[in-house]
């Protein structure tokens, strides 16, 4: 990059498990809350925005262009344009390295960035023989008419298609996400054990990190009742243990697999925003970013192993900047399963995953686990696709600083085959 | 004066109502006469196909009669000759040879309404300032101008009577569905549109097919008003309706619906001799007159504070209790963003849960979508700490009322304020001055006194304290206004104006008591002298903890004359009753009680309470009312003493809006006017020989009953 993106400050709702405390708010509700708390926080001249980017992965029907939705429901100028971003789990780090790209070549000084996701809210929706007999329906004009398209109804139409499950199946390769993170399991022999034990220190780190996450939060009073509020991440275990998490069944091979609902990510609601511009431009503001993006790669790779994508788009990055491992001081590498972070740590520290698929002689590094995921990850905190890489990007910053350390990678998978490798900064 | 200009075109007429000097058109004697004469000239002329009425005011089509007018008038005579003169001009234009059309694109209410029914097709812009309706008997008359007769013919006796009798204006789309009018078209084409409909009602199918399109009833019509057994079903069930809205207390509904009644079944001739009759028998009363007045006082009131240079764009609420989340939804009602600050994060969610509470009762009578009640949430963001108040042009502190609390509150905030920002105290009863010496800018410190409901009460005490600036005032009154409120300007001084008057009021009540009177004797009293509730009822609505913080704070800034009743007393203190929101106070309350089920009173408070005042003689109704209202009248003597109000007028407005008092009574000191001074100062002193000092009337009643002057509304 030409010259770093500065982030002025960021903001996020708490993560909640989908269908809990935040299921009575929609994506654009989630988005619209962070947002509107982020400009208040930094007292940022609304006036001056040029433009606010959303990131999300489930556009919800009633919101299309989710972003401009969130810019209004939070109070935005009328005048402010709005887009939505979509690189499925890594949609919340498009909406950053698309503001860069946006500002790099001078189309905007100030964009807002949002990640949100509310999957809770996904719908299940009729079938297509289901749909096809409404469609029918509606250009039936006479009564003997929509009689007659009734007589051809079947109860098994009725059958909804999930949305969710639907969402998160590689439509091309045909596999659940679940499915894929059991093939890596198989490939990098990732037992049971070594993944209930990653899911336990996920735990045990996110719930050690209550108090310093919460740096990063904006408690949310809970839609539609007003009964109550949420004020922290709620998937955070303080009393995980090995042998509940042994207790589990495998859930997407039944079979043979490894992968269990203990050792994902579980279904996640929230939101993340924040606010970005040159670096140049924040001193001249006289702002004080919480830190700057420094470099960025995407890569792509086989659907079947997308668990891999941080490995693919890390090389990338490197290749790219020069860096190497031992410049970070700390990497969040986002859970969406124990069995992949693991695959992923050791193709880092392999040579032959590097020379084989990465177009290098030597392995990316070691990563240390002191300097991994040391908040905990999405296996504790969840994973709310469209909000998460935004959330990557809050925590570590945040993190770095309070560390007096300077530099971090945030990398995450993507399903359909895709990785993202983030360099952060915080001097 | 010229008010109406009149075109042709070919052979179309077009006639333009444009009041020179005024903002509205309105019908007065001089405006009448000179319609006379356009009629005159219209009917004079043979080459006329058709004649179109427009307005030239935007926003406006025909106000309605001049109400100064109808204050005016004197007595019987006066009033029924005004109805017939009215009646016949319209009758003129109802007499054109031609097809008249109103084109109405604005207000179109009461004497206007009538000429529009007058004309043959009524047309209407789709836009939100159409509004069509009869308000007459909000002012305490009927529909004088042919209203009661033209109405119920074109659209049928239940709907006309459902306009009539609510007062209450219907807009272009729910016009067309009721077939008050034969089109509805956008403003933009309204020109087009119009041409377009005279052609067509020129044309024998045309006027047919026009016609043909109005309601003509179906089987649910002719059930209810087409045979005796349904009409009688009908009226009765209008009655009983009105009954319910007014306890009887409001002649002029009744008096429409027996009009409508009688003269459903007579020719329009002789059905209108009856409406002028009806109307004679009201315009001139005490009842009309006070109405009238208070129309006045609260237009009066639309200037109050004078004219604000700066609008508060961005709002926030200290203290997220019941006060403060309902002040927050005032503002966010009307797209101001609210920034909500407590101490904790319950405490907030408490305050939003307040405004959601508010937003559900508007989504459930369908006067706010689901999408708006979402984004006047949005507009409200809780924090416990003062980040974004940078941002913010004015802070309500709404915090217990508490001065030292205040004082730290309000002192903090402004620490954390921009130089131009305005702070103001939600407190009812606390001084300004005193919290001011806190503050930094006290010029920029006032009270801005909202009551409970707050999206409920329409009434906005805005106290300037003694360094408040004339800017600061004016800012606080124009918020007032734009969030939909009345508000009305006080000086400084403890309890401000409704509640320095309204305190006495429960004191006394709990005297009357004390001295032998029944809890349900005293509020009966009081209710069927007209107010919305009984004190006791209202005591344990407000909060016995609430009233008796208040009772105490006045007790000790006006001295013995507020000396607290015992009974309340004894009721918070020793029982530990909180009224409604703890279940218990002078009645019973419980949760699943209906809410028209008489309740209960609370025989442990009257025992406990009988033990230290035994019952040692009866107390009639006569004496409590009289108790009971004289002590609000001579306080509130004293608050125009003491120039806490500049009008009598707005301090009647005031206790009308912010207690309810009757409006059909004008408001205390009108009610005072008409017992006359000499009687009240009478009465005062006999009452304070009789149960003390407190009743000794003030200087200015003492003055005024030497000559029997009224007091100066």
């Amino acid at each position: 990059m030409k010259e770093r993106l500065a982030i002025i400050d960021g903001v996020r709702t708490p993560f909640s498990k989908a269908g809990g405390a935040l299921a009575g708010l929609s994506a654009d509700d989630l988005g619209a809350i962070a947002t509107r708390e982020l400009m208040t926080r930094t007292a940022f001249p609304v006036a001056s925005l040029d433009e606010l980017i959303a990131g999300n992965v489930a556009q919800p029907i009633e919101a299309a262009n989710v972003a401009r939705v969130i810019a209004l429901k939070a109070g935005l100028p009328d005048s402010l344009i709005a887009s939505s971003v979509h690189r499925n789990c890594a949609s919340g780090m498009e909406a950053i390295t698309t503001a860069a790209n946006r500002i790099l070549s001078d189309e905007a000084d100030h964009v807002l960035c949002v990640g949100t996701e509310s999957m809770s809210n996904i719908p299940l929706i009729y079938g297509p023989k289901m749909t096809a007999l409404f469609g029918r329906l509606m250009r039936a004009k006479t009564m003997w008419q929509r009689l007659g398209v009734w007589a051809g109804f079947r109860p098994s139409f009725l059958t909804p298609i999930i949305g969710i499950q639907v969402g998160l199946t590689d439509p091309v390769c045909g596999l659940n996400m679940g499915q894929t993170a059991e093939i890596l399991s198989r490939e990098f022999s990732v037992t049971r054990q070594d993944q209930d034990e990653f899911a336990l220190m996920s735990h045990q780190r996110a719930a050690a990190a209550e108090q310093r996450l919460s740096e990063e939060l904006v408690p949310v009073p809970l839609a539609p009742k007003y009964e109550g509020v949420l004020t922290k991440d709620d998937g955070p275990r303080a009393n995980q243990d090995l042998a509940a998490l042994g207790k589990l069944k495998p859930y997407f091979d039944k079979v043979a697999g490894t992968v269990t609902v203990g050792n994902a990510c579980p279904l996640t609601d929230g939101a993340a925003a924040m606010l970005v511009m040159r670096e140049s431009k924040a001193k001249s503001l006289g702002l004080k970013p919480i830190g700057y993006l420094r470099d960025y790669a995407y890569a792509a790779l086989d659907g079947r192993r997308m668990g891999l994508g941080p490995v693919y788009a890390t090389a990338k990055l490197f290749a790219k900047s020069g860096m190497s491992l031992n410049d970070f001081d700390l990497i969040e590498l986002n859970e969406a399963f124990a069995a992949q972070v693991i695959a992923c740590e050791r193709a880092f520290a392999s040579a032959d995953f590097a020379k084989a698929n990465l177009k290098r002689d030597t392995a990316l590094g070691v990563i240390d686990r002191a300097k991994l995921n040391v908040n905990g990850g999405a296996i504790a905190l969840g994973h709310p696709v469209g909000a998460t890489g935004a959330r990557l990007v809050l925590t570590i910053l945040k993190e770095l600083r309070r560390r007096g350390q300077n530099r971090g990678l945030a990398t995450l998978c993507i399903g359909g085959g895709q990785g993202a490798a983030l360099a952060l900064e915080v001097a | 004066m010229i008010a109406f200009t009149t075109t042709v075109t070919g052979d179309i007429a077009r006639v333009v109502f444009d009041l020179p000097g005024e903002k509205v058109n309105k019908f007065s004697a001089v405006v009448m006469a000179e319609l006379g004469h356009v009629l005159d000239n219209l009917h004079a002329r043979t080459d006329l196909k058709a004649v179109i009425f427009t307005s030239g005011k935007p926003g406006v089509f025909i106000a309605g009669a001049d109400i100064k007018e109808i204050q005016n008038i004197a007595n019987r005579v006066d009033a029924q000759a005004k109805a017939e003169a009215g009646q016949r001009t319209f009758q003129r234009v109802a007499d054109l040879k031609v097809p008249t059309i109103a084109v109405i694109d604005g207000a179109c209410l009461g004497g206007g309404m009538e000429f529009a029914l007058a004309c043959t097709y009524r047309i209407v812009a789709d836009e939100e300032k159409t509004k069509l309706g009869l308000p007459e008997v909000t002012l305490g008359i009927i529909p004088g101008w042919g209203g009661t007769q033209r109405l119920p013919r074109l659209i049928g006796i239940q709907a006309g009577l459902e306009l009539i009798l609510s007062g209450a204006p219907v807009n272009a789309r729910k016009a067309l569905k009721l077939g008050l009018v034969d089109a509805c078209v956008a403003r933009s084409f309204i020109d087009r549109e119009v041409d377009a409909f005279v052609a067509r009602i020129l044309t024998p199918d045309g006027a047919a097919a026009v016609r043909a399109k109005r309601p003509h009833g179906g089987l649910m019509r002719w059930a209810l008003e087409g045979n005796p057994a349904g009409r009688l079903a009908l009226f009765r069930a209008a009655r009983k309706g009105v009954m319910a809205k007014t306890r009887g207390m409001m002649p002029a509904p009744l008096a429409a619906l027996d009009v409508v009644r009688d003269t459903c079944r007579m020719s329009l001739e002789r059905g209108l001799e009856e409406e002028a009759h009806r109307f004679s028998d009201l315009a001139f009363t005490p009842q009309c007159k006070h109405l009238v007045d208070c129309f006045f006082a609260s237009e009066a009131l639309r200037k109050e504070g004078g004219e604000s240079k700066r609008l508060v764009q961005s709002t926030a609420v200290l203290g997220a209790g019941v006060m403060g989340g309902g002040i927050a939804w005032a503002f966010a009602n009307k797209g101001l963003p609210v920034r909500l600050k407590d101490l904790n994060w319950d405490a907030i969610t408490k305050g939003m849960h307040t405004a959601n509470d508010y937003n559900r009762q508007l989504t459930k009578r369908k006067k706010m979508t689901p999408g708006q009640a979402n984004l006047l949430l949005h507009r409200i963001s809780g924090s416990l700490d003062y980040r974004g108040f940078q941002g913010v042009d004015l802070v309500v502190e709404a915090v217990v009322e508490d001065l030292n609390v205040k004082r730290k509150v309000l002192a903090e905030a402004e620490h954390h304020l921009r130089d131009d920002a305005i702070l103001v105290s939600n407190t009812s009863s606390l001084s300004i001055a005193d919290m001011a010496v806190a503050l930094k800018h006290p010029e920029r410190f006032a009270g801005m006194h909202f009551f409970n409901p707050v999206n409920r009460m329409p009434l906005v005490e805005v106290v300037a304290g003694p360094q408040t600036s004339p800017e600061t005032v004016a800012m606080v009154a124009e918020l007032v206004r734009r969030i939909g409120k009345t508000a009305v300007v006080v000086k400084d001084c403890a309890g401000f104006l409704v509640n320095r008057i309204l305190l006495p009021y429960l004191n006394e009540a709990a005297r009357c008591l004390e001295d032998g009177a029944g809890i349900e004797q005293i509020d009966r009293t009081i209710y069927d002298f007209g107010m919305p509730m009984g004190p006791f009822t209202l005591s344990d609505e407000v909060g016995l903890d609430v009233g008796y913080k208040v009772a105490k704070i006045l007790a000790n800034s006006y001295g013995e004359r507020m000396a607290v009743a015992d009974t309340l007393r004894l009721a918070y203190e020793e029982l530990h009753l909180l009224g409604t929101k703890g279940g218990k106070g002078f009645f019973l309350h419980h949760a699943q009680d209906k809410k028209d089920a008489k309740l209960e009173t609370n025989l442990e408070l009257l025992a406990a309470l009988r033990s230290r005042h035994p019952t040692t003689r009866t107390v009639d109704a006569d004496e409590i009312r009289d108790r009971c209202l004289l002590i609000m009248v001579n306080e509130a003597a004293r608050c125009l003493e003491e120039k806490v109000v500049d009008k009598a007028g707005s301090l009647d407005l005031a206790m009308v809006m912010g207690t309810g008092f009757p409006p059909q009574r004008g408001g205390l000191l009108h009610y005072a006017n008409q017992l006359g001074s000499r009687t009240v100062a009478d009465r005062l002193k006999a009452l304070s020989d009789r149960c003390g000092p407190r009743f000794t009337p003030c200087t200015m009643i003492d003055d005024l009953a030497r000559d029997n002057r009224p007091f100066p509304t």
